[in-house]
């Protein structure tokens, strides 16, 4: 019976897929529903399912159910909890799912909707689903190891001090580039910011609810934190149209930048049951509720994709970002086709509470593939916005000017027409003042959710209720990543401060501890505030260098699992790894060597930084600068700049070299030589 | 050994446990289990069970301390958050 419905189910689907691609196909000069599009992703993602990673569990990896997990191991009902599968499928997904796979797809849809769906399809289904099934598999067969501590185990110590660095140099770039999202959306935005300020008392609230008045009632204490957002989201219309509460709450990109950084101090620094474990259950909350939504509102509504399928932007003349489409396509989408961080998480909580090996393949397989799915999503919201829309949104002031006839003027001779009027409309409809400029994603794809969302629930009159739930619901995962993320980075400089000094490294020691957070808001906080005055749009940077250092992890974590299925002696499978990594070694050195070193100024950091510099000797001022100190900053950062990412590349490089020399001495090997824990269920029968 | 627990943990599975409304308590009971696992809620309920099964007779920690404690553990590093 199974198999019957087998041998029916999957022509089906595969039918259904090819019919989806054909519609988008062929649809051309028209205007192609965005179901078509999801669909296809769709199909894709359960034929990879069905079969590719079917074919990685039982031949490559051999998942054998008979080998007790750690869950079962250590289970001790509270970090190592054997759990049932689709359960810890949702929480892995709720793991992984953050900012990225909502921005880099939206950014990317300045080449139009299909290099961006191809990459994410195929990238996903090659690189990332993979990337996130072995490194999982890898940890659970390490008793729960992370990937630092499994790169140290499988190729050597050094090789693990040179991750570590590459590791927290990444966690400060993403930690600037989201506050600099989050900075975009509420800069002048009075709305917005008093729903972001409301959720520090509400999470304050929650936090004392639970852990004093009645001690261990998260549930209810989420349920008073849910019912007080919402109303502070409705609240804020009335907020904003204000004539004292309003102007209060309208900051400045430099002054919310200020009060990122000092909220990242002080956040981090609170016990975590005050503020961080409330703020994440409530952002966790919204994050499922939201892509839910958005799903059966794309379903629903069935909106048209107003976004060619390509752009003439594909040769790297683009506002959004710089570069053509090869590289530079293949960093800006990171999280939603292939991410690195994924492989910190599949080597963190998740392993611990795996209860078979055979329940990974849905886990790490399927979790990843459910998170290219919101990554289809964003970029679907992006792409039913009309063109214009979109360019005035995501295009620097430096391109389009501060002006709404300014602006509309440019993107006209783009092709993309578009009046004064529409774009003044748009920002009435969803009650902010101005459209123009506001880069980082999270935006564009918020005016993209509160239409698609507007025309399911409510109408026009509820665009402006739509676009700020969709504000409020990035801006609060993402300020609970920097809360987080600072918290990591304060452990992760403390252990490596205290092998220069032992002290340093003691978490208990509140000195250390200042020193630790002070130094990591510090590092990050310089980026956020360097990409906010950034006379050229800081997002065009940033997010490139953030991508680039993300796929570097990824390439890093895909070396890892390539010597993994080496040493296991399955290198009659090692392609399964190989080629993903080879691919992204190669897209993100060359977007690297071309970030530092090519001579196209809007391209290359250094030809930016040496244009800036030698016009600032000659005393002439660049627009959009406005003095010659402002200059000097331009040049100096994207000094800066250059040496980050060629530090990236250096550290892929020598962990090439690692791997090379690990795996050469594993092939001379006839047994294998993976450190895994041994199987303990059948002791007598081991290999 | 799950099959001895089994007996003391769910007493409701007898002839009472078969009239709707139990059984829609038992549902109810599941999905926020299910709910609590997903969004990473501290799950006491199922730390006694655990406890009861694995350590019968062992001491428990009280509701709030176990909560304070599965936070603590959580995300007294930073915990796990991607980008």
């Amino acid at each position: 019976m199974n198999k019957l419905v087998s041998v029916a189910l999957w022509p089906l689907i595969a039918i259904v897929g090819a019919f989806s691609f054909a519609a988008l196909a062929l649809g051309r000069g028209e205007h192609v529903s965005a179901v078509w599009l999801v669909t296809a992703a769709l199909c894709v993602y359960f034929i990879a399912y069905r079969f590719y990673s079917r074919f990685i569990a039982d031949k490559v990896l051999r998942l054998d159910d008979t080998r007790v997990t750690p869950a079962e191991r250590h289970n001790d009902g509270m970090d190592y909890v054997p759990t049932n599968k689709y359960v810890l499928y949702g929480h892995h997904f709720a793991a992984i799912a953050g900012a990225g796979p909502l921005v880099g797809p939206v950014l990317a849809a300045q080449m139009g909707f299909l290099p961006g769906t191809l990459w994410i399809l195929v990238g996903v289904v090659l690189a990332g689903a993979v990337q996130d099934f072995i490194v999982l598999f890898a940890s659970v067969r390490r008793d729960g190891k992370s990937l630092g501590e499994m790169i140290k185990m499988e190729l050597g110590s050094t090789a693990g001090s040179i991750a570590m660095v590459g590791i927290l140099a990444i966690m400060i770039i993403i930690l600037a580039v989201l506050s600099l999202v989050v900075v975009k959306a509420l800069a002048d935005s009075p709305w917005g910011l008093f729903t972001i300020a409301a959720t520090i008392p509400i999470a304050l609230i929650m936090g004392v609810y639970m852990r004093m008045v009645r001690p261990g009632r998260v549930g209810e204490a989420s349920i008073i934190g849910v019912v007080l957002l919402m109303s502070a989201l409705i609240y804020g219309q009335t907020v904003a149209s204000d004539p004292v509460w309003g102007p209060f709450f309208t900051w400045h990109g430099t002054q919310l930048a200020w009060a990122i950084i000092i909220y990242g101090a002080v956040a981090s620094s609170l016990p975590v049951w005050l503020m961080l474990a409330p703020r994440d259950y409530l952002s966790t909350f919204l994050k499922i509720g939201t892509i839910v939504a958005l799903a059966i509102g794309i379903y629903y509504v069935a909106p048209p994709l107003a976004m060619p399928a390509t752009t003439r932007f594909i040769d790297g003349s683009g506002p959004v970002f710089s570069g053509a489409l090869f590289p530079f396509l293949f960093i800006t989408i990171a999280c939603g086709s292939v991410s690195g961080f994924h492989a910190l998480i599949s080597s963190g909580t998740t392993p611990k509470m795996v209860e078979k090996e055979s329940h990974m393949r849905l886990i790490g397989f399927g979790g990843m593939l459910t998170e290219s799915f919101v990554a289809i999503m964003a970029l679907t919201a992006a792409s039913v916005l009309d063109p214009g829309i979109y360019f005035a949104m995501n295009s620097p002031s430096a391109i389009i000017g501060t002006t709404a006839s300014n602006a509309a003027q440019v993107i006209s001779t783009w092709g993309f027409t578009i009046t004064p009027e529409m774009l003044s409309q748009t920002a009435a409809d969803i009650g902010e003042n101005s459209i123009l400029s506001r880069t980082g994603g999270a935006p564009t794809l918020a005016v993209g959710m509160a239409q698609i969302l507007g025309q399911a629930v409510g109408g026009k009159s509820m665009e402006a209720f739509w676009y700020h739930f969709a504000i409020l619901f990035e801006a609060l995962f993402i300020l609970t990543a920097v809360d987080a993320g600072t918290r990591v980075g304060r452990f992760m400089i403390q252990d490596m401060m205290g092998h220069l000094y032992r002290p340093m490294g003691d978490t208990e020691f509140l000195p250390a501890n200042l020193v630790g957070t002070g130094l990591c808001v510090a590092l990050w906080g310089y980026f956020l505030y360097q990409g906010v005055i950034d006379p050229l749009g800081g997002i065009n940077t940033l997010w490139q260098l953030f991508g680039v250092g993300n796929q570097m992890l990824a390439g890093i974590a895909l070396l890892l699992c390539t010597s993994v299925l080496v040493k296991m002696k399955r290198e009659r499978y090692v392609w399964v790894t190989l080629v993903p990594t080879v691919w992204l070694l190669i897209t993100t050195l060359t977007a690297g060597v071309q970030k530092v070193f090519s001579s196209d100024p809007r391209v290359g950091f250094i030809a930016l930084a040496r244009k800036f510099s030698t016009a600032a000797a000659e005393g002439k001022l660049l627009a959009p600068a406005k003095s010659i100190e402002e200059m000097q900053r331009v040049a100096f950062n994207n000094y800066l700049d250059a040496v980050v990412c060629g530090v990236f590349v250096l550290l892929v490089l020598a962990m090439c070299v690692f791997t090379l020399k690990i795996c050469r001495q594993a092939l001379r090997q006839a047994l294998p030589t993976a450190q895994e824990i041994p199987p303990m269920a059948n002791v007598q029968g081991a290999t | 050994m799950t099959a001895e627990t089994n007996t003391v943990a769910s007493p409701d599975t007898g002839k009472v446990a078969a009239s709707g409304r139990a059984r829609f308590f038992h549902w109810l009971r599941d999905a926020r289990q299910v709910c609590r696992q997903i969004f990473g809620i501290p799950d006491y309920e199922r730390y006694l069970a655990h406890t009861a099964a694995r350590h019968p007779g062992g001491p428990v920690l009280s509701r709030g301390a176990y909560c304070a404690q599965a936070i603590e553990h959580k995300y007294g590093k930073g915990g796990q958050r991607c980008c």
